[in-house]
């Protein structure tokens, strides 16, 4: 019965422990020029990165836009006036942010 | 074997042989420094590790053994190493003993001595006798043992050279006087029989007095070597059944456990005269740690943290590393993509689409380096410091119940016993497990656990079928996981697995002592590297397999005239748009729309792997000067015209990137894998699969396909692009009549399915069987479904909705569980809680 509060506790503390894919989550963001960004997302090995959330937020953390990685693992929206980040949230603890300043046309 | 050459011998084999922790590996390393090599030994998934060095002239080939208690031929690593031993006859066999722990190591000595090989002893771990008090008369032991015995310091380096000039005088000596280990009262028989056995054609072959011990014990290796030597019912078989029946007659005593008893008591004896103990000093160190790390109330708390330590680090940091590692598989992948035929507008040469399946199939492997690099060291450390051999002790109780061992525990752990791991470095950690039994259980239930990249999948069937229930449901999931492995484990181990070999548990703690960097780095360089070499020619066979599965037969012709239609639309669509432009003229044939249209997809691949604004503004440079006529079209800045065309590109690009997903989609339906799919919906509608969860499934499996994005297309008809999928999948199943049943149905196949591919080609590394990597797919897929029949079909016989199915199923598999652990503790003899103390040593009852 020891044992099995062992494995228990174990589990439990497991339960909190940091979540990761089993693959790297990768994204790029092109500015197109005409006032809107895109962002194409995957995975390393291939896989599409179709229903993945996407969040942009402004300069001040809040979250202007929410949205989903589209069947071709793509996300439009028009650029926000100022300061942004885009948020790829491929599960807990393994997410991608890029800076709206490293998004280059 | 003691055949004594008259020239000095210059070319060496050497065996090294030891017990486990005896420090064999660092005192192989001395000898040979880094000129070392792996492979396995013929036939089984042992390593063999070889080295070379020269001394003094001498050429010397040194095998390390694999690290085993005994010569018996109870275990796989036991038999590996007497087999070299018997058949290779090397010159000498250097035995590592662990001077810290002399007793127990002298027993594995007394072995090899009664094989008659030319010995060398290195009597390692001087340092940590000495800190533990432990004196070791040297000189005497070497001289009550009849061998040189050389006092080394394997992690120091210390007694390197004595021990090479050892071995050098013990091959070329011509006269060996080494200790005999007699067996009192039954000599007069042990000597008759070898006697007996000298007059056949054993002679010569094998070291006669062991065979004749060996036959006297029953031991079943020696057994068959006489039974093929001098075939069935031979006089000396007979004669040596003859013995044991008289001598158990006679004292109602095992004649194994009385020639066991007869070389304890010889090894008590050497070390009573060999060695001094400085109570003082004595254990203190390994005794003060083992205070506190085995008490009764911390142990587990240093278990748990051990275990979180190495999740956080190898899984956690791992996988945080590879996003630095990845860039340069992208850059390989990319690479070889040039090397092969250009893509096509829709469809790509075979070649090329092969060739990069296979790529992606390495890469998606080799992506786990960073996590093997640290997680192997990890284990590295663990092994060498001690601490491992205690995990096992813990656990294993608990675990040996279902057929598992106690260094099952880690494999789990990592598999993602609750929160969610992945299987591939799960597989990997099994190899240490050294019972082969539980080592294959093992590896067969670790992908039960619940991988990371079933979790969104369960996410989103939870949020539509059991949204009030949610916690619930997730708690069902994580934990019924555990249960199953356990419960599956069970089956196995009492039905296929069955005939597998079994070590009994003998365990014992060593002393801890403190890893070094260079064993410690050196064993996780060379455990990823096997790792690579193995992918390397497995990843091959396996990627053409399931290439084939899900490329052929192919579209069929009036879908594809339907594809290449609106192809043909959206490149009518581009020249139009283009048509004003001054550029119109470079794209009036297909083929430089393609080209421009294939360098778009590189650019904006090779983007995607750069970080930062830095690399992508170098990536544009380098775009620019490689291709300056096209470039303008990429990237067209004030270019107006430029401009048209891009905007014009881009639209046909994603025009493209959707008709080959569909047509992906549409050519894994029509498929092999697909046929199979469909085919099976007579059988899987008892789990209320239709064919298009059917063809999901497998094309999760096969086309790395996550299993969201899978969900996804087989719910994307009519779709509707403001509508998440969560409320798409909810309002088909308004219409199909997909219940909270059917989704509990498929959580439930989907937790007992194998996860992915990665994970069966790791099962055939580990296993080096491609039968069992087959094996490993078949079986949860036929148990999946069978499980998955009952839910649907038994619940809605009994009227049952979603989630009392779930709370009926739950209670059954716990109840279940907790059962067979119960019972298979009742009917054994109640084994004493585990003596923490110094060196005890179990055997499981």
């Amino acid at each position: 019965m020891k044992k099995i509060l062992v494995v228990l506790t174990l589990a439990a503390l497991l339960a909190f422990a940091g979540q990761a894919f089993a693959h790297t989550p990768l994204m790029s963001c092109f500015d197109n020029g005409d006032n809107t960004i895109t962002c194409e997302g995957g995975f390393s090995d291939g896989s599409s990165a179709s229903g993945v959330k996407m969040f942009v937020k402004d300069g001040n953390g809040k979250t202007i836009l929410k949205g989903a990685m589209s069947e071709d693992s793509e996300y439009n929206f028009d650029k926000p006036a100022g300061a942004y980040l885009v948020i790829f949230d491929g599960g807990e603890g393994h997410q991608i942010e890029v800076n709206g300043v490293d998004i280059v046309e | 074997m003691n055949s004594s050459n008259e020239a000095r011998k210059d070319n060496l084999l050497v065996g090294l042989a030891g017990q486990q922790n005896a420090g064999k590996s660092t005192t192989f390393n001395m000898l040979t420094g880094a000129n070392q090599h792996i492979v396995n030994y013929p036939g089984v998934t042992v390593d063999k590790k070889t080295g070379f060095y020269r001394y003094k002239d001498v050429r010397v080939e040194t095998v390390d053994l694999p690290g085993t208690y005994s010569l018996t031929s109870f275990s796989l690593e036991e038999r590996v190493a007497r087999d070299f031993l018997l058949t290779e006859q090397p010159d000498v066999v250097v035995n590592v003993l662990d001077s810290s722990s002399l007793k127990r190591s002298l027993y594995f000595t007394l072995q090899v001595l009664e094989m008659d090989f030319p010995i060398a002893v290195a009597l390692n771990m001087m340092d940590v006798a000495k800190r533990n008090g432990t004196h070791v008369d040297v000189e005497r032991l070497s001289h009550r043992l009849g061998v040189d015995v050389i006092p080394t310091v394997g992690r120091k380096g210390k007694g390197k050279n004595e021990l090479r000039d050892a071995i050098i005088a013990t091959a070329n000596r011509k006269e060996h006087n080494v200790l005999r280990v007699t067996y009192e009262e039954l000599e007069p028989e042990v000597a008759a029989l070898e006697e007996s056995m000298g007059k056949t054609t054993l002679s010569g072959k094998y070291p006669l007095r062991w065979m004749a011990v060996k036959l006297i014990e029953g031991d079943s290796e020696a057994r068959r070597i006489v039974r093929e030597e001098l075939g069935e019912n031979s006089a000396a078989q007979t004669k040596a059944n003859e013995i044991r029946d008289k001598f158990e007659e006679d004292h109602y005593m095992d004649v194994a456990d009385f020639m066991l008893g007869c070389r304890d008591r010889l090894a008590t004896d050497i070390v009573e005269s060999c060695v001094t103990e400085d109570k003082e000093g004595r254990d203190t160190i390994t005794d003060m740690i083992d205070n506190i790390v085995l008490n009764r109330f911390a142990a587990p708390f240093f278990l748990v943290a051990t275990v979180f330590v190495i999740y956080q680090l190898a899984i956690v940091q791992g996988y945080e590393l590879t996003n630095y590692w990845w860039p340069y598989l992208a850059k390989v992948r990319s690479f070889i993509a040039d090397l092969l035929p250009a893509a096509g507008l829709l469809e790509d040469p075979y070649v090329r689409s092969m060739g990069l399946w296979m790529v992606d199939s390495a890469n998606g492997l080799l992506n786990y380096i960073p996590i093997f690099v640290i997680l192997f060291s990890l284990i590295a450390i663990l092994e060498d410091s001690g601490y491992m051999a205690r995990i096992a002790f813990i656990l294993d109780k608990l675990f040996h119940s279902f057929g598992l061992h106690g260094q099952s525990t880690l494999p789990y752990i990592l598999g993602g016993v609750f929160a969610g791991g992945c299987a591939v470095p799960g597989v990997m950690a099994t190899k240490g497990i050294p019972d082969e039994r539980s080592r294959m259980a093992t590896i067969l239930t670790v992908p039960y656990m619940n991988c990371l990249a079933k979790i969104p999948f369960y996410t989103l069937l939870i949020n539509v079928f059991f949204v009030e229930y949610k916690s619930w449901a997730m708690l069902f999931l994580s934990t019924f996981t555990i249960f199953a492995a356990l419960l599956i484990s069970k089956l196995l181990t009492s039905t296929v697995l069955k005939t597998m070999e079994t070590a009994p548990f003998v365990m014992e703690l060593p002393k801890y002592h403190p890893p070094t960097i260079f064993g410690v780095g050196q064993r996780a360089v060379e455990r990823t590297w096997q790792y690579i070499k193995k992918v390397g020619s497995i990843v091959v066979a396996v990627s053409v397999c399931v290439f084939t599965l899900l490329q052929f037969p192919g579209l069929p012709a009036e879908k594809m005239a339907e594809f290449e239609g609106r192809m043909d639309q959206a490149l009518v669509t581009f020249q139009t748009k283009i048509k004003k432009s001054s550029y119109a003229g470079e794209f009036q044939d297909v083929q430089s729309v393609v080209n421009l249209l294939n360098l778009y997809h590189d650019y904006k691949n090779d983007k995607m792997s750069t970080r930062g604004k830095e690399a992508s503004l170098a990536l544009n440079e380098k775009y620019k000067a490689e291709y300056p006529g096209m470039y303008m079209f990429l990237k067209p800045g004030a270019d107006k015209d430029a401009k048209v065309v891009n905007r014009a590109l881009r639209k046909l690009s994603s025009s493209r990137k959707s008709l080959r997903r569909e047509m992906k989609e549409v050519r894994i339906s029509n498929s092999f894998l697909g046929m199979v799919g469909r085919s099976l919906e007579p059988v899987t509608q008892w789990a209320g699969f239709n064919w298009k969860i059917n063809v999901a499934i497998m094309s999760s499996f096969a086309a790395r396909e996550s299993s969201v994005a899978t969900i996804g297309v087989l719910y994307q008809q009519g779709a509707d692009e403001n509508k998440s999928l969560e409320e798409r999948v909810g309002s088909e199943s308004g219409e199909g009549g997909f219940t909270p049943l059917h989704a509990l149905a498929v959580m439930i196949f989907f937790a007992l399915y194998p996860p992915c591919l990665a994970t069966t080609i790791m099962i055939k590394v580990q296993t080096g069987s491609y039968k069992w990597m087959t094996f490993s797919i078949l079986f949860p897929t036929a148990l999946g479904f069978l499980v998955a029949s009952v839910i649907y079909t038994g619940g809605s016989a009994a009227g049952l909705n979603g989630i009392q199915m779930m709370g009926v199923f739950y209670s059954f598999v716990v109840l279940l569980t907790i059962v067979l652990g119960l019972f298979d503790n009742w009917r054994k003899d109640p084994v004493p809680l585990p003596d923490f103390s110094q060196q005890a040593t179990k055997e499981r009852s």
